[in-house]
């Protein structure tokens, strides 16, 4: 019986030819900081999973934001669970990321023929950084507030556009109601979108090119 | 890079993957591992330190030190290093060249060595700005005031209770304990005037949470009533406000439903024969039953009760509590005899307001004192059981 | 050595189903407590409602009532409103009726020229005493326990 399923699902998907594309590839002799690019995609998809769970009692309201978020933390079962582990996901990503690339750079990986696998690579760095910055805003706290101020302006101070940036990032001149949705969007929609495909273009490249030697002393 | 170099990377490459491995399951099986370590490192980062709970939005708190995240941190100290007129090159400038020079470096990096002996500037380049970042990061957080700490409550009980402590020190002089208002009587400039029920049907039905707030904000200048919120020069701010309106809510609005993991008294009751200790009794009491008056800036005979020694100690008729005593001041006083200190001057009955406290709580003060005045919970038990 | 890598390749096998599950299993059973915690809680409760004095319920004809009660669902506090109709038969003998249909929840209004109570979701009427007349309701219109102190009226609410 099971066996008749994998045939009818082999025929159609090919799960001889996926295995053959997909895991049995020949690789240089790796150590263990290659797998900080693997660790980064695992604390993504955790970082997807916790996120798309709290969306069940997060309400992306002035007035709500904060009251459904202490609710997940203490009046929801696990709730603190799932929300810690999106809050020390986010350091968690922001570090090996960084630490990923830093890899990469002094491995000179990103050379030819990789130069576009570090380009996505980097825009990577930036989009998790990006999800930093908007998720802090979410729990709608005190601190959340004030860095959200602090770190809009910053976007304020640049000559001539300064003001347009200002009120673009905010929705208005205040942080207010429409700054918080517009966060949420864009942290849970418009970045995630981005850096899921940034992501599938990044594996793919690694997949044609394989994934990098160590440099030795000849090269 | 020529055609002739390219062929000799793919060749090198090549014969890497010779002596190589294969993806599964070598590789996969190290990117287990780490990626199931960092799991582990998760769900305990979640589980034993977890998040730090954070006060609600308020605007009125200017005593709030705003931080950013930890990783954005380097970036907010970077901004020190730059005078009001240049600012805008250190928060745009230079960090939108070193992102356009993060993303397209493969371009013109020319440098076709890859060992990192051959590529000393290179190295030495990002070495420096990540010791930077990093020395920035860690200046920025030894520079950071400690921020105050101030209570959030987690669940409407906790809101509720949190409220009554507030209430019980920045209202009952005027309101009462239970809101019932009335004749003030010891409150400078307020004398005399009647106050009528906050508690009543009336009251509750009417007025929502936000105009309640609102009235303890701003206060009623008209009837007398001082604005309390710390926009107006109060002592709140807006979510002590909100634990106030939402103790008042639970207790007084026959509507409301409980929670159930409400606590209904926060004095806790005492047992037959049971000793009382500071701990657990007597500092719930004096909270809700002297505080108001005997804290910091109030007239009260410099008689601060908002500690254990404050209790024993303090005050201009010290000692006003002694061990065993039962002529002690404090006793004589809350059970409506009124005293002549050593310099004749008079000490008044407490409460002031000629509504003494419950007999329930006049006895606890008595146990207490009688017993030794224990202070923590434990020594009130080895008491007990003597 | 070919044995060996056999061996080998199955000890990873074997090791990534472990550890793959454990993840999925530490994940998955919290997150099933989260997502269906709002269906373990029980509420319950029950409070006298005051309805006011006797006589603002005329003898013969059901008296329409409403009464509020506030709720916490979740963080949000809701404030639910809750009606019926009081039956005087005479002085002290009376019936307090929910105006909640019994089918699915819609709120009857009484007719006075038919003297029955109809639904408006799907036409069910009912008797001045609940009982049903036709249409699709499983039982009568639901009692409210009272009880009459002097001349007061109070019913008993119950939830859950």
């Amino acid at each position: 019986m099971w066996k008749k399923i994998y045939i009818w699902l082999d025929e159609r998907l090919g799960f001889d030819d996926m295995y053959k594309m997909l895991l049995d590839r020949p690789e240089p002799h790796g150590n263990w900081w290659n797998t900080l690019g693997s660790a980064s995609l695992f604390l993504f998809i955790m970082q997807g999973v916790t996120g798309i769970f709290l969306t069940v009692y997060y309400t992306p309201s002035p007035d709500h934001a904060y009251d459904s978020v202490q609710y997940i933390m203490n009046g929801v079962a696990f709730g603190w669970l799932i929300r810690g582990i999106h809050h020390w996901g986010a350091t968690l990503m922001v570090l090996v990321v960084f630490i990923h690339m830093l890899r990469v750079f002094f491995s000179a990986s990103y050379k030819y023929p990789r130069e576009l696998t570090w380009m996505v690579g980097s825009l990577l760095f930036l989009l998790t950084l990006g999800m930093g910055f908007t998720g802090y805003l979410l729990p709608f706290n005190q601190r959340a507030y004030w860095a959200t101020v602090v770190g809009t302006n910053i976007g304020g101070v640049v000559p001539g556009v300064g003001p347009f940036i200002l009120k673009a990032l905010r929705g208005g001149t205040d942080v207010s109601a429409l700054t918080l949705s517009r966060f949420f969007s864009i942290h849970i929609w418009m970045l995630p979108a981005t850096l899921a495909g940034s992501i599938g273009l990044h594996l793919y490249l690694i997949m044609r090119h394989g994934e990098s030697a160590h440099p030795t002393l000849d090269d | 890079m020529n055609d002739e170099t390219k062929k000799k990377i793919k060749e090198k490459y090549e014969a890497a993957l010779q002596k190589g491995e294969r993806f599964w399951p070598d590789s996969i099986y190290k990117d287990l591992l780490v990626s199931f370590a960092l799991f582990i490192l998760l769900i305990g980062l979640a589980s034993f330190i977890g998040v730090h709970p954070e006060p609600k939005v308020d605007l009125t708190d200017t005593s709030y030190i705003p931080r950013p995240e930890w990783y954005f941190l380097f970036l907010f100290e970077f901004l020190k290093y730059f005078p009001g007129n240049l600012e805008w090159v250190g928060a745009a400038v230079i960090p939108g060249i070193l992102v356009v020079a993060l993303i397209f470096l493969p371009l013109y990096d020319k440098n076709p060595s890859r060992h990192y002996s051959k590529r000393k500037f290179a190295v030495g380049l990002m070495s420096f700005i990540v010791v930077g970042m990093v020395f920035l990061t860690i200046k920025a957080t030894l520079t950071t005031p400690p921020q105050e700490e101030s209570l959030v409550a987690n669940s409407i009980a906790e809101k509720m209770s949190l409220g009554q402590d507030l209430y019980s020190i920045q209202c009952v002089e005027c309101h009462g304990p239970d809101g019932y208002g009335g004749e003030v009587v010891g409150v400078e400039g307020l004398e005399g005037t009647i106050i009528k029920p906050i508690n009543s049907q009336d009251e509750m039905y009417t007025r929502n949470d936000d105009s309640l707030m609102s009235i303890i904000s701003y206060g009623q200048p008209n009837l007398g009533m001082v604005p309390f919120g710390g926009a107006y020069g109060g002592e709140l701010s807006s979510s002590e406000i909100e634990y106030i309106v939402t103790f008042m809510r639970y207790t007084w609005d026959d509507r409301a439903e409980v929670p159930a993991d409400a606590v209904t008294s926060a004095i806790p009751a005492l047992a037959e024969g049971e000793v009382p200790s500071y701990e657990v009794h007597i500092s719930a009491l004096v909270k809700r039953q002297c505080l108001s008056c005997h804290r910091e800036g109030k007239e009260n005979n410099n008689y601060l009760m908002d500690t254990y020694a404050g209790i024993l100690s303090g005050g201009n008729s010290a000692p006003n509590v002694v061990a065993g005593d039962m002529n002690s001041n404090l006793l004589q006083l809350i059970q409506g005899h009124e005293l002549t200190s050593s310099d004749g001057t008079l000490i008044h009955v407490m409460p002031p307001n000629g509504k003494p406290i419950k007999d329930e709580y006049i006895d606890m003060f008595i146990r207490w004192v009688e017993a030794g005045m224990p202070e923590t919970a434990a020594e009130a038990t080895a008491l007990s059981g003597e | 050595m070919a044995s060996n890598r056999i061996s080998r390749r199955d000890f990873v096998k074997v090791t990534t189903a472990a550890l793959g599950s454990i993840m999925t299993v530490a994940m998955g059973i919290p997150v099933i407590g989260y997502l269906i915690d709002p269906a373990l809680k029980t509420e319950s409760g029950e409070a006298w409602i005051p309805l006011g004095p006797l006589e603002n319920f005329p003898i013969g004809t059901p008296t329409p009532f409403s009464f509020t009660r506030s709720n916490i669902n979740g963080w949000e506090k809701t404030v639910n409103s809750y009606g019926g109709f009081v039956i005087r038969e005479s002085d002290t003998d009376l019936v307090v009726l929910s105006s909640v249909c019994t089918h699915l929840g819609c709120t009857v209004y009484w007719l006075e020229d038919k003297q029955q109570y109809e639904c408006p979701c799907h036409g069910a009427h009912f008797t001045a005493e609940g009982e049903v007349i036709d249409g699709p309701p499983p039982r009568p219109l639901d009692e409210f326990e009272y009880r009459i102190e002097g001349d007061a009226l109070s019913i008993l609410f119950k939830k859950g």
